[in-house]
């Protein structure tokens, strides 16, 4: 049911001069007092309008993997036979002086327990913990980097920093730097949408949050149901009372907007309770499943055993249709019950096979199913976690966490399939060839999507801030 | 090049003396240019060189006298010693912070090259020296330039004001300066707002709350020429002032009562700031006291006392210092300590100077007067201060009832023979002595909060504790007075320098810990700080030996201080503190000594009415505060680097204002002082923000030069130099602000007005030919939704009202759910937890807080109107209000309906719309099939939804 009352009348010339006046000149001002400083396209009154980019770019979208907790990069890409060799010895021994890990119990050096293989065309390394990732038709558009950085040990710091380029919490997340470069297609869906599997990652929401960027920008969390969102289900037991107030508002915000002037502010919300009252029908429609073939629904994992992998393959094909309707940026958090997430201090082998069942097949669903309907070309897809893992123990059976090198991974957009960049040393401990910084990631996604990184900035606090701070540099060996 | 001449020449020399690894010159020089250049060459030189394009670090390794000068980071080669030369550390990665080249680590074999070339003296051929600086060499830091050349430096000038040629249109020098503007520009002020737009914008303006009924009716009956003065002080002198405004500064202390990250750990005792600043806007403190207090209200001599409950009030101000974020275990605390101060400094420098002072953490500020060291400076006073919750003790019975009870103890104590010395320990144990309180007072640098804890001296003592008769002599005692009392003892700050730290004690109850680098949260989770905090020890009345140990082996090197924290049930007695490697051994029970004499009938009634004091006392009431720390002096940190450390600074005021040193409370007076042009212009622009929309300077927390110009900077000074000229009195500002004939502008342009003119002149409205529209703060919604719908709680202060929380609000550190009301209190008495912010008031911009932010904006998206219309809360206080209404059954349905909307509007419907809201009503009724509150709930919920409730014109 459509409500059609929403139309402003016929304008004057006066009315039009005044517009002029005011209108434009509100958003002036609203520039003014908000500090902002937008390279490139003029803004308009709608925060999440589609911008242009500051260069023509292949993707338009994102989907970002969120691997909460940190993989282990030697049990999943990294393969490092040495690791064999030397396993059960000390590894202050072998490897030499150890960096302080999160929880000070370093035990031996741990070979992986899991076989390597070259897979591919492109001969990539993969564990058996990824067998659908394997598979020749998605393992040759991956584009891995094995070399990536992060500046903290500790969960939160890093999460915050993997999300928003800081280890303080309050920063705008990813999400919300491309709502707000680009803003975003579809104006009845939030632009950045987390499709929350179960577990909201240490540091809590401020993950997704807009920081200092208008709250416009802000990641809206989907639970996996019927009502992903808050406020997005009429209250009315019946359609028509909650149409009738809406016709009963604008009648009466009508006069006031006339009464006003015809104020920018005043006009832009009575426009919102049209957009709001779309989105009450748009965001169930996404939801809605009952047209997706079984073909689809199987690929994805939907009808798979272990009960994550359906819900993670849920998430994955509402990242498709997210896409398809447009929305800018979209992250996948993962799970709950596969053990603490990927965070395996201790029952390494549990849980990281747990957790692999969770993503692997919805993944490579996802990438087949992107590449089938023409989208992945348009699509960047990110794998990452906000660390990795040491080479050697905590305790017996466990990996602690380590900042110092180790694996993500690209496709779609843009991205060079069938490549790997940077190295960690020959423990798979510290990256020591192309050593990548969150901030190149961040660079290099935006690069993607035609956004020069040093020039989408946004005044605040007496500075031109940006995701990579006054950092960052393009990774260009993973580009198209 | 003279020298570049002189270092080569002793460069051969040394060359000359450096056999052992080349046999010639010539030899040295080929190694290097074989060996050396190539490598500095490929790795270096696009960062490193003249030919740089961005020149990092300030260092170019293009020529041997540049690496001998060195960068940032200092001399990067001491030529014949490679372990000296930074150069190598870096190459060889052994310092997280120093790793070059950034991307890659370089063979172990190359990096042995250059520890050989520069062991053999780093022989470099003789050439030109590269231009130093590079392409791009910056402009030198010039402070006293920028501070020239920058408008928020001068000194406030004494205006002029200004004549206008509407001569009948000012009411005060504010609309002169005003007017001066518009007139200058060919515009004309608007007509004015009708009575009901004006009372409707003071009421929230001042108190955040629309006007009731009656509240419009008795103005608009009023029909003296006084009465919107009469109004603007009724308004000023409620209670609800102070609840409107202290949320104000509350954005710009990032306000909350968790500290946030993985578990959202509380902040104990946030609340009583808050309520500290309710009672200061309502008393409207003088704003140079506030920011006394703020900044150093532990230490003003004589503090103000709260009237009504007697407690010290100015030291609740300090607690702003303390409700920033934290995580628990950092791998590095010395950088976590660095983050918080950086913070701490943030909204320090912003709120009260409107500097951007932590841009100046990491190099000198790169566009205003502020230098690093004015950076570090300020961080010299954090460290030099302390953290504690120390007891409000309202009424001040507490601190009564221990002064007669040391009078009674004294009396008592002199019935006691003189009791022998301790004997000393037969077996000292060999570790360093830190502290043992032997003669009977606190060694120096020593500090205690609160009543419970004093040295206990060298003779005997009684204590009114039941079974614990007698204090020992020689320690640090919080029993003396019995358990009733609460306090801490803190020692000065030392330099962690063993692996275990021993305490001879005899205690129960309560926290004794290592604060390392100033790090609070291992109460909350010992991760990595395992050994360090002792939580409710107990020895059984004896005296032991306990130790910190376990991670502390990892902070060798951190300065740290230890503190004993006596919450009031429990005791300490602290005999003595060892830094050593090996446990001591109890080898005596100090008790032994004590006397056995029988006591008198006199004493035991003197020891009875002591108790019985004890036993009278009121509950413990704690604040955060700061106290004073041990003296230290603020450390440069290069490039912002804790592992770098550049040159002390003493504590003191910024350079641009006059750099006078001095402890926190001269960092106070010239905070506020007529000298700094700073302070009081940033506090009036941020009223004139609050009230008319946007700030004479838009960019509210910089008035540097990243920040905007002011719009009409004589009236700024005017306005700065009426409140100082009046007592700092904040309400006197803005009573002189909203009964001007600007703030009383209707929103609308006036009719005469040129438009062609105001396309061009004003299309920002800049100059205030009109009053903007402007959407009412999260607060102001949900105060006013309460308000109208007759569920507003008006009771002020005390503990917060937990957040209620959503399904979509789950992760770690969640608490139980609150009301969905918020037990109707105003909005301001609602929890925040940062990790579970309500999502109501986020909609509507209350910021997130992190950091000092004095403009919210106000965004307008469709989750507003998402909200407005389905959330729960929303829906069930147009229910309550529906029911509130029918309950009255007297009504006509058509007064009714008029008594509705004007509530939520302040306006009179007029008959087109009460006839519509009427039809409204038959609609629903006919959907619903019956008549009843259901359609009246209804027509509740559409009023708020109104744009009319949420934008004040």
């Amino acid at each position: 049911m459509h409500c059609h009352q929403f139309h402003p009348r016929q304008l004057s010339r006066r009315d039009m001069l005044r517009r002029c006046a005011m209108g434009f000149g509100g958003v002036a001002m609203q520039a003014l007092l908000h500090e902002e400083a937008q390279a490139g396209t003029v803004r308009t009154n709608n925060p999440l309008a589609p911008r242009v980019p500051h260069f023509s770019a292949k993707a338009r979208n994102v989907i970002f993997l969120y691997m909460d907790g940190g993989p282990s990069q030697v049990d999943t890409f990294d393969y490092k036979p040495l690791l064999e060799k030397y396993h059960g010895r000390d590894p202050r021994e072998v490897i030499g002086e150890l960096a302080p890990t999160q929880f000070d119990n370093v035990g031996k050096v741990l070979k992986s327990q899991w076989a390597f293989k070259q897979r591919g065309e492109s001969g990539a390394w993969v564990s058996d913990l990824f067998p659908y990732l394997a598979d020749p038709e998605v393992i040759d558009e991956l584009a891995f980097i094995k070399s990536m950085t992060s500046k903290f040990s500790e969960h939160t710091s890093a999460n915050y920093f993997l999300h928003t380029g800081s280890g303080l919490q309050g920063r705008p997340s990813m999400g919300a730097w491309f709502g707000y470069g680009l803003g975003t297609m579809n104006q009845n869906l939030p632009g950045f949408v987390v499709l929350n599997g179960g577990l909201i990652p240490p540091g809590g929401l401020d993950c997704f949050g807009s920081g200092f960027l208008p709250a416009a920008y802000q990641g809206s969390i989907f639970l996996p149901r019927d009502q992903p969102i808050a406020n997005i289900r009429p209250q009315e037991s019946n359609p028509e009372l909650q149409v009738n107030k809406l016709k009963l508002i604008d009648q009466l915000d009508r006069s006031i907007l006339d009464a006003s002037g015809y104020d920018s502010e005043i006009e832009g919300a009575i426009q919102n309770y049209e957009t709001a009252f779309r989105m009450q029908s748009s965001v169930p429609e996404l939801m809605d499943l009952r047209g997706e073939p079984e073909s689809v629904k199987k690929l994805y994992g939907l009808e798979a055993d272990y009960k994550n992998t359906q819900t993670f393959g849920l998430q994955c094909l509402l990242a498709r249709r997210l896409v398809e309707r447009g929305v800018r940026f979209i992250e996948l958090t993962c799970p709950n019950g596969n053990g603490d997430r990927w965070d395996q201090h201790g029952k390494l082998f549990d849980g990281h096979t747990k957790n692999c069942q969770t993503v692997d097949q919805p993944i490579a669903a996802l990438i087949k199913d992107l590449k089938r309907t023409g989208l992945l070309e348009s699509t960047l897809v990110v794998w990452a976690g906000e660390f990795g893992r040491t080479p050697f123990a905590q305790g017996d059976d466990g990996r602690d966490h380590n900042p110092f090198g180790f694996t993500v991974w690209m496709a779609g957009g843009g991205v060079k399939g069938g490549v790997s960049v940077g190295e960690t040393d020959e423990w798979g401990y510290k990256a020591v060839q192309d050593r990548f910084e969150m901030f190149d990631l961040h660079a290099t996604m935006l690069h993607l999507l035609g956004v020069e990184h040093t020039k989408s900035t946004y005044r605040f606090s007496g500075r031109d801030m940006r995701l990579t701070d006054v950092h960052g540099h393009v990774i260009k060996k993973v580009l198209g | 090049m003279t020298r570049g001449l002189k270092i080569f020449a002793s460069l051969f020399a040394f060359v000359g003396a450096a056999q052992a690894e080349f046999a010639t010159p010539d030899e040295g020089l080929r190694f290097f240019e074989e060996k050396i250049r190539p490598v500095l060459a490929e790795k270096c030189y696009s960062c490193h060189s003249a030919d740089a394009d961005k020149l990092k670090g300030a260092l170019q390794v293009d020529h041997l006298e540049h690496l001998i000068a060195g960068g940032e980071t200092g001399p990067s080669v001491v030529a014949g010693k490679p372990e000296e030369s930074l150069l190598v550390e870096a190459m060889s990665y052994s310092n997280r912070d120093l790793q070059m080249p950034p991307k890659e680590k370089l063979a172990p074999a190359i990096v042995d090259d250059f520890r050989l070339w520069i062991k053999a003296g780093a022989p470099w051929p003789e050439e030109p020296v590269p231009l130093a600086g590079g392409k791009s060499a910056p402009e030198a830091f010039d402070l006293e330039k920028r501070r020239e050349q920058h408008w928020c430096w001068k000194p406030i000038t004494d205006p002029v004001i200004p004549g206008v040629r509407m001569k009948d249109w000012p009411r005060s020098p504010i609309d002169h300066f005003i007017l001066h503007r518009l007139e200058e520009a060919g515009l004309r002020p608007a007509g004015p707002a009708d009575d009901r737009t004006w009372l409707r914008r003071v009421y929230f303006d001042l108190t955040g709350l629309p006007p009731s009924l009656a509240e419009i009716d008795r103005f608009l009956d009023d029909t003296s020429t006084e009465r919107r003065e009469k109004v603007v002080d009724e308004l000023l002198a409620s209670p609800h002032y102070g609840e409107k405004w202290a949320r104000h500064w509350m954005d710009l202390v990032r306000y909350a009562e968790t500290y946030g990250h993985e578990f959202d750990y509380p902040i104990h005792f946030a609340h009583e700031y808050r309520d500290y600043l309710i009672r200061a806007f309502n008393e409207d403190l003088p704003f140079d006291q506030f920011a006394r207090e703020h900044i150093a209200g532990d230490l003003i001599a004589k503090p103000r006392i709260n009237e009504a409950e007697n407690f010290n009030e100015s030291v609740l101000g300090t607690g702003f210092w303390f409700l920033n974020e934290a995580t628990h275990a950092p791998t590095d605390v010395l950088a976590n300590e660095a983050d918080h101060m950086s913070n701490q400094i943030d909204v320090y420098s912003k709120a009260f100077l409107g500097l951007t002072v932590s841009c100046a953490r990491c190099h000198d500020h790169k566009f205003d007067a502020i230098s690093t060291a004015d950076y570090y400076a300020l961080t010299g006073y954090l460290h030099s201060s302390a953290r504690t919750e120390r007891s409000m003790d309202p009424g001040g019975k507490r601190a009564a009832a221990a002064a007669r009870q040391r009078e009674i103890l004294t009396k008592a104590d002199a019935s006691l023979p003189a009791r022998s010395p301790v004997p000393p320990f037969e077996k000292n144990p060999v570790a360093g002595l830190f502290a043992n309180f032997e003669n009977g007072d606190l060694p120096p640098g020593w500090s205690i909060v609160g009543e419970a804890f004093a040295p206990t001296g060298t003779g005997a003592g009684f204590t009114l504790e039941e079974g614990a008769l007698y204090t020992t002599p020689g320690t640090v005692s919080s029993i003396r007075l019995g358990e009733a009392h609460s306090g801490a003892l803190r020692s000065p700050t030392f330099t962690i320098e063993g692996d275990e730290i021993h305490v001879r004690l005899r205690a129960r109850g309560g926290m004794m810990r290592v604060v390392i680098d100033n790090y609070h949260m291992a109460v909350h989770q010992p991760l990595l700080f395992r050994g360090t905090v002792h939580k409710e020890p107990d020895t059984k009345g004896a005296f032991t030996w306990m130790r910190f140990d376990g991670d502390l082996t990892k902070y060798r090197g951190h300065r740290a201080y230890l503190e004993f924290v006596d919450p009031g049930p429990g005791y300490y007695e602290i005999d003595e503190i060892r830094f050593s490697k090996e446990a001591g051994t109890v080898d005596q029970d100090k008790t032994s000594g004590n006397p056995s004499t029988t006591i008198s009938k006199e004493v035991e009634d003197l020891l009875a009415e002591g108790r019985r004091l004890a036993a009278s006392l009121p509950p413990e009431r704690f604040s955060l505060t700061m106290a004073e720390g041990t003296p230290e002096r603020g450390n440069i940190y290069v490039r912002g680097s804790h592992r770098s450390l550049g040159g002390e600074v003493p504590l003191r005021f910024l350079e641009a204002l006059g750099a006078k040193e001095g402890n926190r409370l001269t960092l106070a007076g010239e905070t506020v002082s007529p000298n700094n042009p700073l302070t009081s212009r940033v506090i009036v622009n941020r009223l004139w923000h609050h009230l008319i929309g946007h700030g004479i300077v838009a960019s509210v927390d910089d008035f540097g030069p990243m920040g905007q110009l002011p719009t009409h900077p004589e009236l700024l000074d005017w306005l700065a130099g009426d409140l100082v000229k009046n007592g700092w009195s904040l309400k006197h500002t803005i009573r002189q602000i909203v009964l001007s004939q600007t703030y009383a502008q209707a929103s609308v342009p006036h009719p005469d007005i040129d438009l062609t003119i105001l396309s061009t002149a004003d299309p920002t409205n800049a100059l205030l030919h009109r009053m903007p529209v402007r959407r009412l703060p999260a607060e102001a919604i949900r105060d006013g939704i309460l308000a109208v719908s007759g569920s507003l709680d008006a009771t002020l202060y005390g503990p917060s009202i937990p957040t209620h929380r959503t399904d979509f609000m789950s992760g770690r550190g969640a608490r139980e759910s609150g009301p969905l009301d918020g037990g109707g209190r105003r909005t301001i008495y609602g929890s925040i937890y940062r990790n579970f912010l309500s999502p109501f008031l986020m909609t509507f911009d209350m910021p997130n807080p992190f950091g000092p932010k004095g403009n919210r904006g106000a965004s307008n998206v469709p989750a507003q109107a998402l909200a407005l219309m389905n959330d729960p809360f929303v829906i069930d206080q147009g229910k309550r209000w529906a029911d509130r209404i029918l309950a009255d059954t007297g009504l006509e349905e058509s007064t009714r309906i008029a008594r509705m909307y004007e509530a939520v509007t302040s306006r009179v419907p007029d008959a087109e719309t009460t006839a519509a809201l009427a039809t409204f009503l038959k609609n629903q009724a006919t959907v619903y099939g019956a008549s009843d509150s259901r359609a009246w709930a209804d027509l509740a919920h559409v009023l708020l939804n109104q744009k009319d409730f949420i934008y004040l014109r």
